[in-house]
């Protein structure tokens, strides 16, 4: 179980014409992410594969633009990409960790 | 045979998707595949439109059905948009996907206040008669509430509330009326096919169908809404949890080793899509002797609320493996309802007590949704 002080978003805006995500935690941090990171390190399947031999280098992705966000249950953020990708499903976690 | 061009002039009869050019002019249309008789196709879109689209769609399948020799005619709509910078990579294979979902997972449901799941780790335990039992003590302690039986592969509310009618349509002619019994608002798969019929559906069939049941249902106003859902921890369970916006879950166990190990497997599902967990319920807690009084500990009484201690879950309460429960239940009539002043619904009252009050201080480690917006 997610333990109960893990950081905890409060507000996820896409800005920018949709080329940045922002997410703002309840610990106070700001992550900023440009669109072509999230969309390069999608966890879904058709990106990460089943095994890290199966990941897939996506490329080309310089221009992509977050369409749409949707919630999934409490614990993740679809996010749906101007070139027709939308299997990631991004949990709060996830967002950290990409922020490094 | 049938050929791509007698498609494309098929299609010329439609008009695409500005309204004015057709959809072989519009350059919309792609992928246009023929196999067996059979046509597919796929027809590029704005997202944003997708629904307003859909009668496009319609027509274009019935204009490639209507060719002399045509067995059947597939045609989707989808997101891809014309090439632009973004540009079409390896991994970018979206031609052809499906429209969009109707009904957009976890969105929350108007009018309901909390969804509350109630949940097993293993099958056999008594869940769907707690649901149905807590349900109904809801409803005593004065709150709305209804229930909806997402075990689709063993629906039980239509006999435990003893409903044999069929769910009518709401006067807008989409939505199912639930049906209501012992002031519970129940709607089932059940209701919608034969008792003993087994439903033998794979995963997406099973979540577009609990999609229906959860939207498509007239549920009005409700302080809680119960989901009885399939027991284990499966595709499908998880699914569900990711799709339903839950206010949290209600774990069902029976007291015994076994029984537990699948109850913490369940935890921790539901704590992996960070859904709140409301508490254990220790189910066929003890049994008393109707004949002699005695009382028999027959699956280890007490050994649920260890299991919450030492998971530091709440414990919601016991009830025990009793005849009058097991009677009263396959008649329809649940103990919550027609034995009030019994022992055994004291028991179910006190569970849903808890869970009514929990619901109310916001449940343990529940957090709000947070906003999520786009801006220019």
């Amino acid at each position: 179980m997610a333990s109960p002080s893990a950081p905890w978003p409060t507000d996820i805006t896409a800005r920018d014409k949709g080329r940045t995500l922002e997410v703002a935690f309840d610990d106070g941090q700001t992550i900023r992410l440009t669109a072509e990171k999230l969309r390069v390190e999608s966890p879904s399947a058709e990106v990460k594969g089943h095994s890290p031999s199966q990941r897939r280098i996506v490329t080309g992705k310089e221009n992509v633009a977050i369409v749409g966000l949707e919630p999934v249950g409490n614990y993740a953020v679809k996010i749906v990409f101007d070139d027709g990708h939308d299997t990631g499903l991004y949990t709060w976690a996830y967002l950290r960790e990409l922020a490094g | 045979m049938v050929s791509r061009d007698e498609v494309m002039a098929a299609l010329k009869a439609v008009p695409g998707p500005d309204g004015r050019a057709s959809l072989p002019e519009s350059g919309a249309v792609s992928g246009v595949t023929i196999r067996d008789g059979k046509v597919f196709a796929a027809i590029a879109i704005d997202p944003a439109r997708a629904r307003a689209m859909e009668p496009m769609r319609e027509k274009a399948e019935a204009a490639i059905r209507a060719i002399p020799g045509v067995a059947g005619a597939v045609v989707t709509l989808t997101a891809e948009q014309a090439r632009g910078g973004a540009g079409a990579s390896p991994g970018d294979a979206h031609q052809g996907a499906p429209p969009r979902r109707h009904g957009r997972p976890s969105e929350p449901l108007p009018g309901v206040k909390h969804i509350v799941a109630v949940a097993s780790g293993k099958g056999g335990v008594g869940k769907s008669t707690v649901a149905c039992n807590l349900a109904v003590g809801l409803t005593r302690l004065g709150l709305k509430v209804g229930v909806l039986d997402a075990d689709l592969f063993g629906p039980s509310m239509p006999r435990l509330f003893g409903i044999h009618a069929k769910p009518g349509l709401a006067p807008d002619g989409k939505r199912l009326i639930p049906i209501e019994s012992f002031g519970v608002k129940v709607m089932s798969i059940g209701f919608l096919i034969e008792e003993g019929a087994p439903v033998v559906w794979r995963g997406p069939m099973v979540i577009s169908a609990l999609n229906q049941l959860l939207r498509e249902v007239a549920w009005g106003e409700l302080d809680a809404l119960i989901v009885d859902m399939p027991p284990g921890t499966g595709d499908v369970q998880l699914t569900m949890a990711q799709n339903v916006p839950l206010a949290g879950a209600v774990i069902v166990s029976t007291p015994q080793d076994l029984a537990l190990i699948d109850a913490r497997r369940g935890i921790s599902m539901f704590g992996k899509v960070e859904v709140p967990i409301l508490g254990i319920v220790e189910n066929m807690s003890y049994f008393v002797c109707p004949h002699c009084g005695g009382r028999t500990d027959v699956f280890s009484h007490g050994g649920a609320r260890k299991e919450a201690e030492t998971l530091g879950v709440p414990f919601l309460g016991e009830a025990p493996l009793d005849l009058a429960i097991r009677v009263n239940s396959d008649d329809g009539r649940p103990v919550a309802a027609t034995m009030p002043e019994s022992a055994q619904a004291n028991a179910f009252l006190e569970i849903a007590r808890r869970v009514a009050d929990t619901l109310a201080a916001g449940a343990p480690g529940a957090r709000p949704a947070p906003r999520i917006r786009i801006l220019d």
